[in-house]
Parts: structure tokens; C-alpha cells; sequence
């Protein structure tokens, strides 16, 4: 709220102002100083002072209409409101004008001239927008007019009796905020929410609009009239030009000037008030180096700077609404107050802002990497105190940023945890992400010239994370089957890297960006040493991000062909599994009408298909033994001196086994398998990913997979995860990944050993099985809960020589040895087994064989009437 | 005047699109649409589940074209659509009487 100097008054002209024709004068001199400003804008490119010319310009056209229609009358003031009453005109905006009367007797009186000032006004081309206001109006809160109150904040007297003025400037207004600040500052908390909810709330929109976006003109104003609200309300008479600098440490008068600047350009160019940096003039005003400074540049640097001014708009902006919401919602207090109890010994949590415990801290670039966790897990924001501890230890943390593995232990947590984008994002706006990720600057604020995205590369890829965290609390139907997907991920933290850096290469100058994007990747894992399996999966990811959108849009996914085909590419069904959902998570990030649920479905059905594919061509796609693939290369490149017996190890095995291991595991099985003549049992135990993984070499014979699954039952594991494959020589590979449920192995390393011999006697038959199983058929007395129906499938045409069984049901203890027994008492063989258990649900694929032919259809009868009858009991019910 | 209502395979969108671009097409419109015609559905199974699936996805491309040029375009879309298996798609031709630009009121061909 100003009290601006008194304009200086063009000369009024000779003739009254009663005919239009009499106007042309004045429309006459209206027209050639707002083409002298514009010139002076075109030549300077000053957005704030065109504005500001253009204020003046106003202001003495409407002290000569003034004069003209209201000469004898001081029963009212003329004030000029919202953007006018700031002085900040653009050349297309509203004029909004107040006539204010002491009451409603002179509201009458001046009815006639507010009447001709209108309309002489609009002939001279001002697109006035006036009110009539009694003084008791204007000190009463309309809930359903805020912008009247609003704009009321930025009044500024003109014309008439000052007096008036001055109790509406001194008065009615202090008192009205001082009585209506809560109200007022919620409700323009909720309007800048709708607004920004218009945008995605993101800034980073590849044709935004300069005034209403967020980061926008409108929200410096928000920040201005948060700062006159508090100060009135607390008694203190606001000052704009204070209320700016205050609220701006230089950063947003610098964006100020730069969006006034575009907004002033759009104005002209466009000829009306129309905001939206399109691209063909995102083009002219980086040609024209419009608010830049340094004279002309490309249009994506040109919009570099422009989402650099946002992105400190925003900040501002959303840190004062962020202190509103606290301050007004005890709900949202209360809540606030609960979180706060994560603080720990290096983060403390103040209405959901986090401060450093220690000041310090904010140079350690360790701690500042665990406050990014901390802000992953448990979605806070940054206190503008840490922000600003950060920005000031900036060189000292770009120099000491660790960029090895102790940064992905980091990172890794970061992308795993549910708010892992906004972490991502907070990192970058301080300019951190990229000192850790330094790949990553080549798509900072990048802006794509296309049609399709939506927003600039660096967000997109944050939107996309995003999108995949989401996936469980999203409401969108077509994206349930997605979120149970996400949950069955190994190894999710290979996915989100991959995503972080599949558009790297948009960065760089070249036409394909995947093959830049690659590049970057490489390096990346590199530097932080990730092993050489996860280096080569996110790689990987990289390198075929594009492969399932590409083979939606241009195969028939309902070809046979179109499916071998992607699975070949793929590999394997954990790497089809992260591939989806990148390519889901890569569509739906585009804008908000890219993924729709008509292509949902086209992806979910290309993944089922293709999943489907892997299980039904296990059995018959093997390898022969005069294989070359680039798998086989690499593993006889580990043994090239045994080349010839690797080939005959390999020889007979189903191709998924070696799609499924790395180079390095059908070594040791190799090796493994080496040893055979010496001991008939090779075991190998480690632990992985909090889990144990038991690897058995030996020869096949009849109910071995039974005996295995029994053996893990007695001794109190939790399958999740088995394989189990055979060569031509009938060297058996069989693979079980379970958890320990009593920790037995984890407790009593002494254990480990003790376990291995088990099983070790009891496949020698040195051992029995039976009362082992026993004791723990004993123990476990207590029912499962059912609550996954139990689906049987039997498929005789996907492979030449065995039956597929498909079995999901409920997970259970000893589930495998039940469905092994079951399978041996009908003299089957478990060809190829592949098992997997998702939460609650164990999903379980056989090949299975009798007398080394596919099942007769009794068989088939048999084994689902056995099957049907054990496994709807709560646990297994004979051996 | 004539309305071409083509329903293709997605796969083969883009090919018809360049098609009809090579032939002079200026407008289309363009929907992602389920269906099926004699092809009808199949079963398929997901982790033991079997679902039905009855409507298959299909792109469906409205245009309205001078007359002189609709067998050209015609010929274009089955050239580029065909692969000769069932579900490669329909079109529909339907006599329009009156096309208006609404921007400045064009009438006919012109408004095309």
C-alpha cells in the first residue's frame, strides 16, 4: 500500500469530453506515449520500468478525465487498486479503479461522473474496471470477494478528497486486516493452492505461464500481500518496497524484474493479456536477449533462466504458505507435532521443517547426504534456516561430496523411500544433486521443443519417480496391477537409478539420446562402484527404456512373434518387471494425459503376455551344446581354458537359467558341478538381500526337489524364491532363496554348518528326513489364515516334452514340500521348477514329466484332486 | 464430401498416418478405442487367473475428404494396414453433406 507521488496531469484538453469525437485527442496522446513506452521497452527491456512509465501514463490520463468529470466534487477519492495501485501497469492489464464515497448518499451524487470517466475512458482505449465503494464497504470482509480485499492492500491514491483516502489508508483497512488476517491469510493460502493445482503445482512447465503459473507474477504478489497482512495485523504500517526487499534477499526483486519483463514482452507481442511463454516466443525473446542481461541466447537457455526465477519464486512463495497452513489448522499442528517426534540426534522437526541439531552439520557433506534421507522418509520440508546454512557451506560440500559407493549407500535410500522426488528435488534446487550426479546436469531445466512433454527433463524424471512411489496409494484402477508389480521388485533402488539417468542424454548434442543417456550411465555406476550385476541391470534399463512404448506402439501385441521376440530382448522376468513400470512410470510423467487407461492396459497386457511367455517357454527353450549368445561368451570368457566342459555343463539347461544367473554363478555351479565325481552333494550357502540362498549341485534323481523342500520346511525356512534345472547330463542346478523364519542360521554361525551337513546326509540317504519333518509338523500346529484361493492350471501344449503346472495359492510352511510330495506319490519328475512368493501368495510353475512323457489326463485328474485336497488344508496333512 | 471411419491396429497407426500425409491428408482425428469384429476375443491367463479378453485395442481415425481423393486414400490405409490376418480393421464411408471452419465460417471443401 503506497502513497505515490501526485501525477503530473497531461493537458487537459480545451474541448469537455462529452462526444467521442472530442476524445481523439486524448485517445490521440494515450496512444502515442504507450508507443513511446513500448518503444523505450523494445530498445531497454526493462520490464518494472515500462511498467512503471505505463503507470504514470495511466495515472495522468485519469487525473485530465478526473478533472474533467468530476471538477466540482470532492465527495469522493479516485484510488487505484491491485497491479495499478502497485504501479506495475502491463501494457495489456485491467485498470481497476476506486470511486470511494463516505456513504451511501454520495454514491448517488457521483454516479454521473463515475459514468463518464468509464466510458470516456474505454474510448481512449483503457480497459477500466471500476467499483463504487462506500468507506464501511471497503472495511467489511466479503468472504466471497477476496480480490476486492486483496486489492485493497495495494490501493493507491489519485484524485479527489484525500481525506477519504487517507481514513480508508490509516483505518478501515488496518483495522479490517488487523480483525480478518487469520481468514483472509487462509483463504489466500486455499486460492494459491487452486491456482497452483491448475499447474501440477510444478513449475516446470515447457510452456508455462508467466503470471499464473507457480513461480509465477502471482506468486511475488502472494508473498507481498502475506508480508502487509502480517505486518498490519501486528499493528506495523507496511511499506511494498520494503515488504519486497525483506521478503526477497535480491533474489526475488531479480525475478521480479525478469518475469515483469517477459509478461510486458507477451503483452505486446500478443496484443492483449495473454501470458503463456509459447514457444515461438520463448524463441524471440532469447533472440532478443529480453530480460536476460547479457543480450541474446538460445531459447533453452533463455528458458534456463526463467525456470532459475521461478524456482526462486516458488521456494519463497511456498515457505510463507507452508507457515500459514501450520499457523492456522490445529489439526494440521497437532499432526505436525507427532511427526516431529522422528527428530534425532542430527535433524530436529519444527512444524514439519527440518533444522541441523548441530550448525555445523551443514558442512559435513555425509550429514547433509543423511538430511536428504531424512527428508525422503519422511516427506518434511527444509527449513529456510537449513536451506540457508546449505547455500553457505555450497563450496565446501561440492568439493567434499563423496562420489563413490558411500554416495549410492546414500542415494539408494533416497530413491527407495516414498518421498524420494521431493528429496530429489529439494537436492537440486541447492544445487546438490548435481555435485553428487554430476550426469544429471546435463538435463538441468532442460526444456524439450515438442508437443508431447510437458515438462523439462529434470522434472520430468523427478514426476517419474515419482509416479512409481505413488503407485500404491494411487486411486486409477488401471494402475492397481502395476502397484503389486512394484511391490515384487528385487532390487527397486536399480530401477529408480535407471530412471534418474534414462534421459541424460537429451543433454548432449547428437540425435539418439538413449546411446548419450548409456554413456552417462556407464560412467556413473561406475564412479559408484555398484556391483558389476547391478551396473550391468541399470545399464541395461537405460539402454532399452524406450523398448516396451516402442513395441506398444508399432507390434501387435497379440502376435506370438511380437512376444518371443521382447522376451529375448528382455531376458528375464525380473528385468521385464523393472522395464514396465519405467516405461509406465517414463509415459505418465510425460504430462497428465499421457498414460491412458487405454494404454495402461495395452502395457499390462503386453507384460502378462510376455511374463506368460517366459513361464511356458522355460522347458523348451534350451541350450545346445554348440550355443554362442553373448551370456555364454561371457561366462567362457571367466574359463576359457574349460571351455569345452563349460559348453557340456550348459548343455541341455533350460536358457532361462542362464538369463537368470550371472556369468559369475554358472562359474561356481560349473566348478560345482566339477567336484561331483569326488562328493554327490555340492552345496553352496550365502546370504542375500537379508535373505539366505542355498545353491544344490548333484545328480537328478527321484524326489530329490521333494526332499530338498522338506529338508528347508524341517529346519524352520521360508521359501520365497526357487529354480530348479537339470542338463542333458542330469546334472541338476537347483536354486532356493528363503527366509530364516527363527533366525537359526543368523544367531548361531556355528549353525550354518550344522545346516549344510543336513542336507548334505540327508540327499545321501545317510540321514532320514522323516523325523526331522515331524518335530516340525509338531511345532507348527497353528492354521494359516487362507485367504488367496488356491488356482490350479495344467498347460500340455507349451512345451514338446513335459506338462506345465501353474500353482497359486496361499503361502504357507512346507507349501513346496506339500506340491513336490503330492507330484512324487503320482510319480511325476520336476523337470524344470520355478517358484515365487509375492506377500501372501506363492506362485509356483512345474514342468513335470511321468516315466519321461507329458501327463496322461488321469494323471492330470489326480494330481488336482490330491493338490486341491492339500492345499486347502491350513497346513499339510501328510507326507 | 466423404467420412472415412478407419479402425486399424494400433501397431499399424503410424504407417497410415504417413500414408494418408504422402496423399495429401491434412486433417484426422484420432481415438484409442477397444473392439473386435469377427476376430472376437481369447483367453488368456495371469498368474493362474484367467482372464477373458474380448475387446482388443484398435486405433480409430475420422477424416472428411474431397471426394477425388477418397480412393486414394482408401488404397493408401488398406496398403499400410494390411498384414492379412483377421483384426486388421474396417472403413466406413458415410456422404457428408456440409463442413464449416468455425473460425471464419468456410463452407464445403474449402472448409476442409
Amino acid at each position: 500500500m503506497t502513497m505515490g507521488p501526485q501525477p503530473s496531469a497531461m493537458p487537459a484538453p480545451k474541448l469537455p469530453m462529452a462526444t467521442p469525437a472530442a476524445n481523439f485527442p486524448l485517445r490521440d496522446k494515450y496512444r502515442q506515449e504507450s508507443q513511446r513506452i513500448q518503444r523505450d521497452f523494445e530498445a531497454v527491456g526493462s520490464g518494472l520500468a515500462s511498467l512503471s512509465s505505463r503507470t504514470r501514463l495511466v495515472d495522468s490520463l485519469c487525473l485530465t478525465l478526473w478533472a474533467q468529470c468530476f471538477a466540482s466534487r470532492q465527495t469522493c477519492a479516485l484510488i487505484a487498486l491491485g497491479g495499478y495501485g502497485r504501479s506495475e501497469l502491463f501494457p495489456h492489464s485491467d485498470i481497476d479503479l476506486l470511486f470511494l464515497t463516505g456513504d451511501d448518499a454520495h454514491r448517488d451524487r457521483i454516479k454521473t461522473g463515475v459514468t463518464s470517466l468509464c466510458q470516456t475512458s474505454w474510448d481512449c482505449g483503457l480497459r477500466v474496471s471500476p467499483t463504487t465503494r462506500t468507506l464501511a464497504e471497503c472495511g467489511r470482509f466479503d468472504q466471497n470477494n477476496l480480490e476486492f480485499t486483496l486489492s485493497l492492500l495495494d490501493c493507491r491514491f489519485l484524485a479527489g478528497d484525500q481525506t477519504l483516502f487517507e481514513r480508508l489508508h490509516g483505518k478501515t483497512l488496518p483495522q479490517l486486516i488487523a480483525r480478518e488476517s487469520d481468514g483472509l491469510l487462509q483463504q489466500l493460502s486455499e486460492i494459491t493452492q487452486i491456482r497452483r493445482q491448475r499447474f501440477a503445482h510444478t513449475i516446470f512447465h515447457l510452456e508455462p505461464n508467466v503470471k499464473d503459473g507457480p513461480g509465477g507474477l502471482r506468486d511475488c504478489h502472494v508473498t507481498q500481500w502475506i508480508g502487509m497482512i502480517v505486518a498490519l495485523a501486528s499493528g506495523r504500517k507496511p511499506d511494498l518496497i520494503s515488504v519486497r526487499q525483506n521478503g526477497a534477499h535480491g533474489e526475488m526483486l531479480a525475478a521480479l524484474e525478469f518475469l515483469a519483463s517477459s509478461r510486458c514482452y507477451l503483452h505486446y507481442r500478443h496484443g492483449r493479456d495473454d501470458n503463456t511463454i509459447a514457444w515461438a516466443a520463448q524463441e524471440e525473446m532469447a533472440a532478443r536477449g529480453i530480460a536476460t542481461g547479457s543480450g541474446p541466447v538460445s531459447p533453452s537457455e533463455w528458458m534456463r533462466l526463467y525456470f532459475r526465477h521461478a524456482k526462486a519464486v516458488y521456494r519463497n512463495s511456498s515457505q510463507l504458505l507452508g507457515q500459514i497452513s501450520q499457523e492456522r489448522s490445529s489439526l494440521y499442528r497437532s499432526f505436525q507435532h507427532w511427526r516431529s517426534r522422528v527428530s534425532n540426534s542430527e535433524f530436529s522437526v519444527v512444524d514439519g521443517r527440518v533444522f541441523f541439531q548441530q550448525a555445523a552439520d551443514a558442512r559435513e557433506a555425509s550429514v547433509v547426504l543423511r538430511l536428504f534421507v531424512f527428508l525422503a522418509r519422511h516427506g518434511f520440508s527444509l527449513s529456510p534456516e537449513a536451506e540457508r546454512r546449505i547455500n553457505d557451506a555450497h563450496q565446501r560440500l561440492a568439493e567434499t561430496m563423496p562420489q563413490d559407493q558411500y554416495l549410492w549407500q546414500h542415494l539408494r535410500e533416497i530413491l527407495t523411500q516414498p518421498r524420494a522426488a521431493d528429496a530429489l528435488r529439494a537436492m537440486h534446487s541447492l544445487n546438490l544433486l548435481t555435485r553428487a550426479v554430476p550426469e544429471f546436469e546435463t538435463i538441468e531445466l532442460l526444456v524439450l521443443r515438442d508437443l508431447y512433454h510437458r515438462y523439462t527433463v529434470d522434472e520430468h524424471t523427478f514426476m517419474a519417480i515419482d509416479v512409481l512411489h505413488r503407485l500404491q496409494t494411487d486411486k486409477d484402477a488401471a494402475l492397481q496391477p502395476f502397484a503389486e508389480l512394484m511391490s515384487e521388485l528385487e532390487h527397486p533402488e536399480l530401477l529408480f537409478l535407471a530412471l534418474l539417468l534414462h534421459d541424460t542424454g537429451k543433454g548432449l548434442e547428437g540425435g539418439e539420446h538413449i546411446h548419450g543417456s548409456l554413456q552417462l550411465t556407464a560412467a556413473a555406476v561406475k564412479r559408484m562402484q555398484l556391483s558389476e550385476d547391478d551396473a550391468a541391470t541399470v545399464c541395461f534399463l537405460v539402454a532399452n527404456h524406450l523398448e516396451v512404448s516402442s513395441t506398444l506402439r508399432r507390434r501387435d501385441i497379440y502376435d506370438p512373434a511380437t512376444i518371443r521376440e521382447l522376451a529375448a530382448k528382455v531376458g528375464t522376468p525380473e528385468r521385464l518387471k523393472m522395464l514396465t513400470l519405467m516405461t509406465l512410470a517414463d509415459i505418465k510423467a510425460v504430462n497428465p494425459e499421457a498414460l491412458t487407461p487405454w494404454k495402461a492396459e495395452n502395457l499390462w497386457r503386453l507384460y502378462t503376455r510376455t511374463t506368460g511367455y517366459f513361464d511356458r517357454s522355460a522347458d523348451s527353450e534350451r541350450l545346445d551344446a554348440d550355443i554362442s549368445s553373448e551370456a555364454i561368451g561371457k561366462i567362457i570368457a571367466m574359463l576359457p581354458e574349460r571351455r569345452s566342459g563349460l559348453l557340456k555343463f550348459l548343455d541341455g539347461l533350460p536358457q532361462r537359467y542362464v538369463l537368470s544367473h550371472t556369468p559369475d554363478e554358472v562359474a561356481e555351479h560349473f566348478l560345482m558341478a566339477g567336484q561331483l565325481p569326488t562328493e554327490d552333494v555340492q552345496l553352496s550357502l550365502r546370504a542375500v538381500s537379508g535373505q539366505h540362498e542355498l545353491t544344490v549341485v548333484t545328480a537328478d534323481r527321484d524326489g530329490l526337489f521333494r526332499t530338498l523342500t522338506g529338508i528347508l520346511y524341517a529346519w524352520g525356512m521360508d521359501i520365497t524364491k526357487a529354480a530348479a534345472f537339470s542338463n542333458r547330463a542330469g546334472v541338476v542346478v537347483d536354486v532356493f532363496c528363503f527366509k530364516d523364519r527363527f533366525r537359526t542360521l543368523e544367531l548361531n554361525p556355528p549353525e550354518r554348518e550344522r545346516f549344510k551337513r543336513s542336507v548334505r546326509e540327508i540327499l545321501m540317504r545317510e540321514a532320514p528326513l522323516e523325523p526331522l519333518l515331524e518335530s516340525r509338523l509338531k511345532a507348527d500346529h497353528r492354521p494359516v489364515k487362507l485367504t488367496v484361493e488356491t488356482r490350479l492350471r495344467f498347460d500340455d501344449e507349451c512345451s514338446q516334452r513335459s506338462t506345465l503346472l501353474e500353482v497359486v495359492t496361499q503361502d504357507r510352511p512346507g507349501l513346496l514340500h506339500t506340491i513336490s510330495s503330492a507330484l512324487t506319490s503320482e510319480h511325476c519328475s520336476i523337470e524344470v521348477a520355478l517358484i515365487d512368493t509375492e506377500g501372501p501368495v506363492a506362485h509356483d510353475v512345474f514342468y513335470i514329466t511321468c516315466a519321461d512323457k507329458k501327463l496322461s489326463t488321469e494323471t492330470m485328474r489326480a494330481i488336482e484332486w490330491a493338490l486341491t485336497a492339500e492345499l486347502a488344508d491350513a497346513l499339510p496333512s501328510t507326507w | 464430401m466423404t467420412k472415412l471411419e478407419t479402425v486399424i491396429q494400433p501397431a499399424k497407426f503410424d504407417a497410415v498416418k504417413d500414408a494418408l500425409i504422402e496423399i495429401g491428408v491434412e486433417g484426422m482425428t484420432v481415438t484409442e478405442v477397444r473392439g473386435h469384429g469377427r476376430q472376437k476375443g481369447h483367453t488368456e491367463f495371469y498368474r493362474g487367473r484367467e482372464y477373458t479378453v474380448d475387446l482388443l485395442p484398435k486405433v480409430k481415425i475420422e477424416m472428411v475428404l474431397p471426394d477425388q481423393i477418397v480412393d486414394r486414400a482408401i488404397q493408401a490405409i488398406t496398403n499400410a494396414a494390411r498384414t492379412g490376418k483377421i483384426g486388421d480393421g474396417k472403413i466406413f464411408l458415410a456422404r457428408v453433406d456440409e463442413a464449416i471452419r468455425i473460425r471464419n465460417d468456410d463452407r464445403g471443401e474449402n472448409a476442409l
